[in-house]
């Protein structure tokens, strides 16, 4: 008995263990952010050194740093990348539900076949669209604005469709039935039963878009030219990139306020998201 | 319920900055042409380069320009101008100007620049070839404007040398002196380590297509538009490059290389630090020096050759910045009014002191080169005048060739492959990305490109 | 009545339909005619026949590019899906230890690409990373991870498994699918732990790793922003952090050659569909499906 609680404790002990490391390299990132440049460059593993009075100094420094610098401009890139996100959420949310209702209540010529379609989408890589649709936009002249980064969004993802129409088929076709006799029509349907119900869903699609946004790279890469349109994350590799010279103190400084809103929102919705992120592996 | 709470607030919060959050644009400056200049240069550099756009905003009233830091500004400046949203005035590499003239991408200045004043005569000779370039069934040559300059010379440690018992104002000037200096200068220890190398072909690794220029060959020919880069000199180049890391071992150089490869910008600089004892490098290391190791006791003199640094003509690299007016520029005029403004004798002076720069213009150096901050700018400025000088081939694969000649000079010095195996088979790639640039070009316009007539070719590889 | 049925329900879909067309096929055809042009952004397309699709075979950039991509899929996604089994395994529970657990693995697949890439390259900084400084408490001397090339690839796939938590995740939510009694069952026929995740657990996964390995499998393919923001130095691309993504992103915004990196897109996509064939075709043995 004593044994097997030991060997449990052992266990436990690993997996312990196993998660730290996973949480590791984001501690070391918001340690070394605390540091003064020759602190971050001694050599040494410093955790506050000088006291708390000191790091709070010297923390409040290196943000104020990082958020000031005169050629990055990390208060304009915010938002930049809110307006992007808060556009391309609601629009990505909505026609997907849209889309989905339609795939998932509707018997209709074609479904399966369009069906087929937006899983075969999944599959397409960016890389191999990304010069035309550079020349798309171009020919369009939204080259050097926010519009390609949401407008696509207004219609729709094929993984977050898949997601909503899986989600749809769980909620049961006679609540249909019984709003049809009320006189309801699809619109009706959907903005009175299916769209109530699938709160749940909605919040996951939108969770997850929300998060595609901000860490979204090669997109604001190619389609945005000007510096005042950067996004955060084509800012903060903009800091990095200048010359090598950036110290790293201000360099993990950046990271973190770009990674910390993602975990305030990761951690006030901590159910939604593991639910969302397990659909992904959802298959019929 | 408080979560959902705090998640409205935090929405509310987005939302609200998203609206009245900071805004760039260019509505500040009423009634005034407002001209986005793009550079690539930050920190102190670009400290520099704003006080010449400030002092260009005060001493008129019509025009404003934005200064715009902008990383990757090769990339960029081609997909903002290939995609029609173009600021007004670039400030590119020298290498860029044959791919940006051919696809017409900047505006020609044949006409423009000489109407403000920016002549090619003003500029120092080697420099000349760079603003130039031939493009076929175009009768317009002049391109872009240099901004700073440097050339590539060698920085040596006067104290090591003195160490092994050399005069440290008789630096190396062949290259079996470089070899024996080298030598004497090199310290391995007990263990095998590498503790200091003489000279460091790969430190900092900018050049890797200089070496050919030391053994009298080049790397490719513009009359014929052929790579040349499987030539008897430059095989014999790149064999001397690779007796270094044969005698010292592939893998211990590449080790100690390692060790401070992304150490450039800081105080554990290999130079500084007295690991490398002589490097190649442009003028701004005096920068790098004042900035990270002050105190340095360093030497410059032009990279030394098989046949002896002659000094009426000393061989060297010319590496600059320059000022273009891309296509769909909103008023190149006003473009080119900013850009003459730059190129007044007293704010190129200071832009290139401020940089450690060397002067572009044919001017009396003295008083430039008394009060530079590098104690060798007399050996860069003379570069730049001479027969020696060279700039990056004029043609539009230069781009693919030399990063193919950077992955080729990598693997001779790990040793994975010999030079004379190598080079021939780098030419015929090379050559491949040139035919294919020449074919495509002729299929296109159905002219032969750039015939290599062009007075510019002076000086060219 | 069904006609107008029918009607309603590609009413519905249209969204989709239109921006796919707009956003997503129209540029994929495009994409295939450019592959078959030469077409530096600034001057229209030219025909210029199969000459891209000639040009691969004898570009030994593209050879280079496409077997680091390749060893980096061949390693990075088995490695990936062990761990994440493995781990998913012994964090399934429902308690509130678990919980936290899988949150903590969870966490780093929300660092944006750019920060993790950030973040890497001061772990494995040589001097002043963390990493080496681990390595060097136990007495190991630690490798240049960033600049020496037989180093590149493992300090990738090890920041490829920092992300494995999606995978985790997925896993957790389809071992709480499996019903109890198949493990009673296989506890009454005296099976070790080991032994009933193999016999038991892993059969009845493995539709929900089949899908997972391809959506891996699909990603690593295109890995390009850490390897674009680590590897892209002062001096230019460590040959040993180039991958096929990189490269055809130069080919179209730096070399002003779309056609050819229109072909490479398209041997990419073709790539990725003979995969997913593939491995379809090979799970029919492996896979057991529940009947539905």
């Amino acid at each position: 008995m004593l044994s097997s609680r030991l060997s449990r404790a052992l266990f436990r002990t690993l997996m312990v263990l196993a998660a730290a490391m996973f949480l590791l390299p984001l501690l070391w990132m918001l340690n070394t952010s605390t540091l003064s440049e020759q602190q971050a460059a001694s050599g040494q593993v410093l955790v506050a050194p000088g006291g708390l009075g000191q790091t709070a100094a010297r923390v409040a420094e290196n943000y104020r740093r990082v958020w000031t610098d005169e050629a990055v401009n990390f208060p304009l890139y915010l938002r930049n990348t809110l307006i992007v996100a808060a556009l391309s959420v609601v629009g990505m949310t909505l026609s997907s539900a849209v889309v989905a209702y339609g795939l998932a209540r509707i018997e209709f010529k074609g479904r399966g076949a369009v069906f087929a379609l937006v899983l075969a989408t999944m599959m397409i890589p960016f890389p191999v669209i990304m010069a035309p649709l550079y020349l798309a936009f171009r020919e369009l002249g939204w080259i050097g604005t926010l519009l390609p980064l949401w407008v696509p969004a207004w219609f729709g993802g094929a993984f977050n469709i898949f997601l909503l129409r899986q989600f749809y088929r769980t909620i049961p076709r006679e609540l249909d039935e019984a709003a049809r006799i009320d006189g309801l029509g699809h619109v009706g349907i959907f903005l009175r039963i299916i769209l109530p119900l699938s709160k749940p869903a909605l919040a996951v699609v939108a969770l997850f878009h929300f998060i595609y946004v901000w860490n979204d790279f090669l997109g604001p890469l190619i389609f945005l030219t000007h510096r005042d349109q950067y996004t955060l994350a084509l800012g903060l590799q903009m800091y990095q990139s200048q010359a090598g010279l950036t110290p790293w103190n201000l360099l993990m400084a950046a990271s973190a306020m770009v990674i910390a809103p993602i975990l305030i929102l990761f951690m006030l919705t901590q159910r939604t998201f593991v639910q969302g992120a397990a659909t992904e592996g959802l298959k019929e | 319920m408080s979560r959902r709470a705090v998640l409205g607030a935090l929405a509310a919060g987005g939302v609200g900055f998203a609206l009245f959050g900071p805004r760039g644009g260019r509505a500040r400056y009423p009634g005034k042409i407002v001209l986005d200049y793009w550079e690539k240069w930050t920190q102190h550099e670009g400290a520099a380069m704003q006080r010449v756009v400030d002092a260009f905003n005060a001493s008129q009233s019509r025009i404003h320009v934005r200064y715009i830091v902008t990383s990757a500004i090769g990339q960029k400046a081609m997909i903002a101008i290939a995609g029609g949203s173009p600021p007004d005035v670039i400030g590119l590499y020298a290498f860029d100007i044959p791919p940006y003239a051919e696809s017409r991408a900047i505006l020609p200045l044949d006409e423009l620049a000489p109407r403000f004043g920016v002549t090619l005569e003003r500029y120092k000779a080697g420099l000349r070839p760079i603003m130039t370039h031939d493009v076929s069934g175009s009768p317009e040559r002049f391109w872009g404007i240099v901004n700073t300059a440097g050339t590539v010379a060698m920085y040596y440690r006067r104290d090591l040398l003195r160490e092994i018992g050399r005069d440290p104002d008789q630096p190396p000037r062949t290259i079996a002196e470089l070899d024996e200096c080298h030598r004497l200068l090199t310290k391995v220890s007990s263990a095998g380590e590498i503790e200091r190398v003489g000279f460091l072909h790969c430190e900092p690794g900018w050049w890797n297509w200089l070496w050919p220029a030391s053994f009298g060959g080049r790397v490719y020919d513009p009359a014929s538009r052929k790579a040349t880069i499987d030539s008897p000199a430059c095989l014999a180049a790149y064999q001397w490059m690779q007796s270094y890391p044969r005698a010292l071992g592939a893998r211990r150089v590449g080790e100690f290389f390692d060790r401070f490869r992304t150490s450039i910008f800081s105080p554990r600089n290999s130079f500084m630090a007295g690991q490398v004892a002589m490097h190649v490098q442009g003028p701004w290391m005096a920068n790098m020096i004042g900035q990270f190791g002050p105190g340095t006791d360093y030497g410059v003199c032009p990279v030394p050759t098989v046949s002896g640094t002659d000094e009426a003509s000393p061989v060297g690299l010319i590496d600059t910045d320059v000022l273009v007016i891309p296509r769909g520029a909103r008023n190149p005029e006003a473009s080119m009014e900013f850009i003459a403004f730059t190129q007044r004798p007293d704010m190129v002076k200071q832009l290139a002191q401020d940089h450690c720069k060397i002067n572009p213009l044919i001017e009396p150096d003295e008083e430039f080169e008394r009060t530079h901050r590098n104690r060798g700018i007399r050996v860069h400025n003379a570069i730049a005048s001479s027969s020696g000088a060279f700039v990056a081939p004029p043609t539009r694969a230069w781009r693919q060739y030399r990063d193919a000649v950077d992955s080729s000079v990598q693997r001779m010095w790990r040793l994975e492959s010999e030079a004379a195996v190598e080079l021939p088979r780098l030419n015929q790639q090379a050559q491949g990305f040139i035919d294919r640039s020449v074919d495509e070009h002729r299929r296109r316009h159905g002219l032969a490109l750039g015939a290599a007539s062009g007075a510019g070719d002076r000086g060219r590889a | 009545m069904s006609a107008r049925r029918g009607i309603a329900g590609w009413v519905w879909v249209s969204p989709w339909l239109i921006g796919a067309a707009a956003f997503l096929f129209i540029p994929v055809i495009l994409s295939l005619y450019y592959s078959f042009t030469d077409y530096p952004m600034l001057e229209p397309p030219l025909w210029a026949g199969v000459s891209n699709y000639a040009r691969m075979l004898e570009d030994p950039t593209f050879w280079l590019v496409t077997k680091n991509t390749a060893i980096y899929v061949a390693v990075s996604v088995p490695l990936c899906t062990i761990l994440a089994l493995v781990l998913a395994a012994v964090m399934a529970g429902r308690s509130r230890f678990d919980r936290l657990l899988q949150a903590a693995v969870f966490i780093p697949t929300l660092v944006p690409l750019i920060a993790a890439a950030m973040l890497w390259l001061w772990m494995f900084n040589g001097e002043l990373g963390l990493v080496n400084r681990a390595l060097g408490l136990i007495g190991i001397d630690g490798p240049s991870w960033l600049t020496d090339r037989a180093w590149v690839m493992p300090a990738l796939i090890i920041m490829s498994l920092w992300g494995v938590g999606q995978s985790v995740v997925i896993y957790i939510a389809a071992l709480q699918d499996v019903p109890r009694q198949m493990y009673e069952a296989a506890k009454l026929d005296g099976m070790t732990a080991p032994r009933r995740f193999w016999h038991v657990t892993l059969p009845m996964l493995s539709p929900v790793i089949l899908f997972n390995v391809i959506t891996l499998t699909i990603n690593a393919v295109q890995v390009f922003a850490i390897p674009f923001v680590m590897f892209r130095q002062v001096d230019g691309q460590n040959p040993a952090g180039y991958f096929y993504s990189m490269y055809l992103y130069d080919n179209a915004f730096q070399y002003g050659q779309m056609g050819y990196a229109c072909a490479m897109a398209w041997v990419q996509l073709l790539v990725i569909v003979a995969l997913t064939l593939v491995m379809f075709a090979a799970s029919k043995r492996l896979v057991y499906y529940r009947a539905a």
